[in-house]
């Protein structure tokens, strides 16, 4: 794992009476273990893999609950996980990264919300969308609508967060219904304070069993049970979480001396609308606000007595929904409609339609709908100048930055790690590209995506996580070569073993598949997995990827250590011209680098420390022979390979350079003997700790060396 | 009691891995320690990967015990305009931050480090395609009410600790937190492992923002300047002197005394035809051109340039090994026919050459070796190539890139009598001619195709127009290694596009399923 928790596992003991002071997800965690959970589980993925990380880490205060703690196989997986509190008063959550998870989980969530839950069931997502988001760009609110599954997005505040996960329990067993608890990025990763309460035992656990095994048809989502739910979801559950939102105020309403004007927003939203409404001089520091707000700690179901009752005496209201399509503002709209309240109701009209809701977005767009609203601001005694002085500072801002810096700066986008084992694959298909010139590529999800960016700008198609050879599967027969394949072992016992490997062997396909085995789920902080090689005690620790393959009938199997690009060269294109018809994989195999070195890092020091002989190994650039064209960067990208000014006074390209990050991989060293690309590389390995032979070897050597050198003439 | 109006902003902007998420944490540390509402987020995930990311803080300057039931709302998202400390830990990364806005004449504070991570669309260009670090610079005074620069990186290395503790005691100096030193040093002891090193990093960067700003914010790179012939003193403009000192030297070094003299035989035509525009600019970057040009990278120069005793020390500075640790040095070699070929005399090269072409052996026969140079028999190796240094006239690169370099000049003398400006054009073009082995020979190639047809050409008859579609082609020479821009750039001017080079295609056919045998 790319974090230890175990100071944060701390947090999750506190009892009532304490200050939890920490990030928001682990907040929702200790939330959980507040609401008395059976089980947990779920599958990493930013910006929620630190629930099953720390979960993983609290081993003995799950044990002392008697708490169930599952790594899950997908998201899929974790959502039939909730399946436990459909016959049972159990409690359990699961959580993963939306909306990509809730895809891969939609299947079991239908059948749990249609048979509908006796204990609470608890879905967290987190929401990956806008700045740093990894993955496409929707919403997770039409899986809410379309299962009727109850949606809460609470105010991104600790207290507020941590109340919406206990009442999300109760509203669950209140109205039958599973309830997501919708978290966007910064939300799980504020840092804030609650007030904190003890930990509840569950009723059941491990520590106090079920005895008796219970059978109810209307339970099991077969017809003619299935018919009887779905009624039985909009005549009874649905009015349930009605009833039980109002009656225990999740929604809030600050109310402000502009009564003709509104704004609803969702619960995330509040904190970013409020600070606009404060640059625009109508609301102080602690939110109060000249404008009233209605918000939506549960986006789903719209409350229609709620939202009649904000709106009755307002001209307009403007919505402040992030992500489209705008299910929100249409239900307002028809919620009025059925009112016949004639309030106007504004949104995306004024704020973008797509696109993360940012300060800058929400107070552009805040702005713009005040102004044309200007008389009933100005009853108020606001100056509706200052709020169009606000936005042309703005513009007047980013205009004279843009003329000072002559253009955009270069973009940095995320890329492989210093020493990543992937990059060398992708040198080796850059240098056989060369020979056969470009050829398709399935990519797949994970840090290996990476390669679609500059220098590689390899992987033609992404179709999700683990897809990388099912999506393979119509484009491979039509080339007349063959067309390669990546899957990341993360990927691969997530669901590309079966939807992947096991199909294209059964349908006979005939292509190439590289499976990077770097031991870890890396892209979401090098989680175990099964094949992981080292497990903590509570894992099985004997899964390959090898085995799985070989039992599963493939029979063209090479692993390559994926620094040897020229032998990851050789198999490549072995694999492209073999008279073998049937699937080839190609294992490439080596250690994730982050992971290594957290792992390494210790020992080293330890091992100095204790004067031991190391032999530490980096990788340099002879600055005067090399001549600054940087074809060895075009071919590696390692963020440790890099440029500097020539100290050659003639020379007036930057020459390259590598710097002290470097972690002695290898790789440029054999990128420049692979692609024959110049005898600037060397290898410098340094002996720390030298014993006496060490010492003499050097001495002598220096010595002779320097009986041969001829006097230091000029360059 | 009167309550601040609003919160303290502070945006932090750093690349992954760099420890920003630390520094925040820290920040939160000590505000809380002062009772203060504190707020922090990022947005971590694999996007951070080496790649650009933010965090932001707001401190709400005011106990929370003297708030009663309030607390301030604190948003998540920066604003422009309403930051009040921009901290970037990159140059880059306060350009970035500058044009998001983030950085406003009334408002912000901006601290940021001077030195450059290069990013890969910078560093992966064949010519220099570094973004301009003055420009930023001068851009941060302007935008920011206070602009504190200075390079935290190398405070970092000098502190043996990381960049964050160097931005936080930057951050702590510049006097716009409402924290004390002392808060900001216990936060970072609380944070227990490596607090010494952080400590020590804490108080550069305190002392730094703190103090008088530091005269020399970018050093830039010392410059060797040896003394150079009577002759360059004697018969060359001032203006010209530094370049051809070093370009005689260059050539000396090279090969020898005379080979310096005819580097200035070469280049006294052209000096003489200088009107000295800019600096004597014609003649400064003809010299450059020249002088990299003739002392060609064969592998007599690079044994050469390997075995020096400066190479040895520079190679253990950089590597950071101490005085008292051996070190080994490996050299990654690989030449091939063109190598060998390169320092046989012209009349063995030339057939041995063409066979190897012809029996598709050129690219093939190239032998990878791990050379130890900190080896006595790794050394002897190199060093007996190095001494083959006075039969370098004899070999067949010797005579062909006289050749190419008389016929260089010889057009840039004829140009600089009609058009000085034209004239440079074809001495910048020199720049084409670098690298080693298909990287060499793309770039010769493609000066080749210039001189062709633009230079020598009459494609253009105008030479004002000429002078543009030089520059056009050198450009775009340099910016795509495979040629095919230069062609595109050729094309506009009607020149036929010559076409893309035969790769050594090696078709990977699938096998065609077998014929049925008809029963």
């Amino acid at each position: 794992m790319e974090r230890s928790f175990t100071k944060e596992v701390e947090l999750l003991k506190l009892g009532a009476g304490q200050t939890f002071h920490g990030e928001g997800i682990l907040a929702v965690t200790k939330a959980l273990l507040q609401s008395g959970i059976s089980y947990v589980g779920g599958y990493q993925g930013a910006p929620v893999s630190h629930v099953m990380d720390v979960l993983n880490d609290a081993r003995d205060i799950m044990d002392e609950l008697g708490i169930h703690v599952e790594t899950n196989a997908s998201e899929a997986g974790a959502a039939a996980m909730l399946g436990a509190s459909i016959n049972y008063p159990l409690r359990g959550a699961v959580a993963w990264k939306s909306t990509v998870g809730t895809n891969v989980a939609s299947d079991a969530l239908s059948n749990l919300a249609s048979v509908g839950v006796r204990g609470g069931a608890l879905v967290v997502i987190g929401e990956d969308y806008g700045e740093g988001a990894s993955i496409i760009q929707e919403r997770s609110h039409a899986f809410a609508m379309k299962s009727q599954i109850w949606l809460l997005d609470p105010r991104p505040n600790l207290p507020t967060i941590v109340r919406m996960v206990e009442k999300g329990f109760e509203l669950s067993e209140a109205s039958n219904t599973p309830v997501m608890l919708e978290l966007r990025i910064r939300a799980c990763h504020v840092h804030g304070a609650f007030e904190a309460k003890d930990n509840r035992a569950p009723q059941f656990s491990r520590r106090n069993a079920i005895e008796n095994p219970e059978f109810d048809f209307a339970r099991v989502s077969l017809p003619p049970a299935t018919y009887a739910q779905e009624k039985h979801k909009v005549e009874v559950r649905w009015p349930a979480a009605v009833k039980f939102i109002r009656e225990n105020r999740l929604n809030e309403v600050f109310e402000g001396p502009i009564a003709e004007l509104g704004i609803v927003c969702q619960g995330g939203m509040y904190n970013v609308a409020v600070r606009t409404l404060q640059q625009l001089g109508l609301a102080d520091t602690f939110g109060v606000s000249k404008i009233p707000i209605y918000v939506l700690n549960v986006t789903y179901p719209l409350i229609p007595e709620e939202v009649g009752a904000f709106c009755s005496g307002k001209v307009a209201v403007l919505v402040v929904e992030e992500g489209q399509p705008a299910y929100l503002e249409d239900a307002l709209h028809a919620a009025l409609r059925r009112a016949d309240l004639q309030t106007k109701v504004h949104g995306k009209d004024f704020l973008p339609m797509a696109g993360e809701y940012t300060g800058e977005v929400v107070l552009t767009g805040v702005a713009k709908w005040l102004a044309a609203m200007a008389p009933h601001v100005e009853n108020a005694g606001v100056d509706s100048e200052g709020i169009r002085s606000v936005l042309d500072e703005l513009s007047v801002t980013k205009m004279r930055a843009v003329e000072l810096l002559g253009g955009a700066v270069p973009a940095r986008p995320p890329g492989f790690c210093i020493g990543c084992p992937e990059r060398p694959v992708f040198s080796a298909m850059k240098l056989i590209e060369r020979e056969s010139g470009a050829f398709h590529i399935s990519a797949d999800i994970g840090c290996h995506t990476f390669s679609t960016l500059p220098p590689f700008n390899i992987g033609n198609t992404v179709l999700g996580y683990g897809l990388g050879l099912a999506s393979n599967s119509g484009i491979a027969p039509m080339f007349s070569g063959r067309t390669v394949t990546i899957m990341g072992d993360g990927g691969f016992w997530h669901n590309g073993l079966t939807s992947g490997i096991a199909n294209a062997v059964f349908n006979k396909s005939d292509g190439i598949l590289v499976i990077m085995k770097n031991g870890y789920t890396s892209a979401t902080g090098t989680q175990n997995i099964p094949s992981s090689r080292h497990q903590t005690e509570w894992k099985s620790g004997d899964m390959s990827i090898e085995r799985a393959l070989k039992g599963i009938g493939v029979e063209w199997i090479k692993p390559v250590y994926t620094y040897r690009v020229s032998e990851m060269a050789k198999t490549l294109r072995e694999a492209m011209s073999s008279a073998y018809r049937g699937l080839k994989v190609i294992i490439a195999d080596a250690e994730c680098q982050l992971e290594r070195q957290r792992r390494i890092r210790p020992q080293i020091a330890a091992a100095l420390k204790a004067g031991k002989r190391v032999v530490r190994t980096r990788f340099g650039v002879d600055e005067d022979v090399c001549s600054g064209d940087h074809s060895c960067i075009r071919l590696s990208g390692c963020p440790s390979l890099t440029v500097k000014a020539a100290s050659d006074p003639l020379k007036v390209d930057p020459v390259a350079h590598v710097n002290n990050d470097c972690v002695g991989c290898g790789l440029c060293g054999e990128v420049a003997h692979a692609a024959i690309l110049c005898p600037s590389f060397f290898r410098a390995e340094i002996v720390q700790n030298p014993n006496v032979l060490d010492r003499f070897v050097a001495r002598l050597r220096n010595t002779v060396i320097g009986w041969l050198r001829p006097a230091e003439g000029r360059s | 009691m009167v309550l601040p109006e609003r919160p303290i902003t502070i945006l932090i902007a750093a690349l992954g891995g760099e420890g920003g998420g630390v520094l925040a944490d820290w920040i939160i540390a000590a505000a809380t320690a002062r009772d203060y509402p504190v707020q922090s987020t990022s947005i971590p995930g694999v996007a951070q990967r080496t790649g650009a990311t933010t965090y932001y803080v707001e401190i709400y300057p005011a106990k929370i015990s003297e708030l009663g039931a309030r607390r301030p709302v604190m948003t998540l998202t920066p604003a422009p305009c309403y930051v009040d400390v921009m901290v970037a830990s990159e140059l880059i990364e306060a350009g970035r931050a500058m044009q998001n806005g983030f950085v406003t004449r009334d408002r912000t504070t901006l601290i940021a480090s001077t030195h450059r991570v290069y990013t890969v669309a910078e560093k992966m260009q064949m010519g220099d395609g570094r973004f301009d670090s003055a420009v930023v610079l001068k851009a941060a005074r302007e935008l920011a009410k206070r602009a504190i620069l200075f390079d935290m990186q190398a405070q970092a290395n000098a502190a043996a600790t990381v960049i964050s503790a160097v931005m936080f005691g930057a951050l702590a100096g510049s006097g716009t937190l409402p924290l004390a030193r002392a808060d900001c040093e216990a936060a970072i002891r609380s944070g227990g492992k490596g607090a010494e090193a952080s400590l020590r990093g804490f108080a550069a960067g305190f002392d730094a923002a703190a103090g008088p700003a530091p005269s020399k914010t970018v050093t830039p790179a010392e410059r060797k300047r040896l003394s150079g012939s009577e002759r360059v003193r004697q018969t060359f403009p001032e203006e010209t002197r530094a370049m051809l000192e070093e370009g005689a030297a260059r050539c000396a070094g090279f090969q020898d005394r005379s080979y310096a003299r005819l580097y200035l035989d070469r280049l006294e035509p052209i000096v003489n035809l200088d009107h000295a525009a800019e600096g004597y600019k014609l003649s400064n970057e003809t010299g450059r051109f020249l002088a990299l040009w003739m002392c060609y990278e064969d592998v007599i120069r690079v044994a050469d340039l390997k075995t020096r005793r400066s190479r040895f020390e520079r190679v253990r500075e950089e590597v950071q090994a101490k005085p008292h640790e051996p070190l080994h040095i490996i050299e990654f070699l690989k030449p091939g026919v063109d190598e060998f070929t390169a320092v046989l005399p012209r009349f063995l090269a030339r057939p041995l050459k063409a066979l190897a072409e012809a029996s598709g052996l050129a690219k093939k026969l190239n032998i990878g070796m791990h050379v130890k140079t900190t080896s006595v028999s790794g050394f002897l190796a190199l060093r007996f190539l190095a001494w083959l240094r006075p039969l370098r006239p004899l070999t067949s690169r010797w005579h062909e890139e006289q050749i190419l370099i008389d016929r260089w000049l010889v057009a840039i003398a004829t140009a600089a009598k009609r058009d000085a400006e034209l004239a440079l054009e074809i001495g910048l073009c020199g720049r084409l001619i670098k690298g080693y082995g298909d990287t060499h020979q793309r770039g010769k190639g493609n000066f080749l195709r210039i001189l062709d047809t633009l230079v020598e050409g009459d494609v253009v008859p105008d030479d004002r127009a000429r002078i543009d579609a030089i520059r056009k082609a050198r450009e775009a020479a340099l910016a795509d290694p495979e040629g095919r821009k230069l062609e595109l750039s050729l094309e506009t001017l009607g020149i036929a596009p010559l076409p893309p080079r035969p790769k050594p295609v090696k078709f990977m056919r699938r096998p065609q399923p077998e014929k049925r045998r008809v029963a």
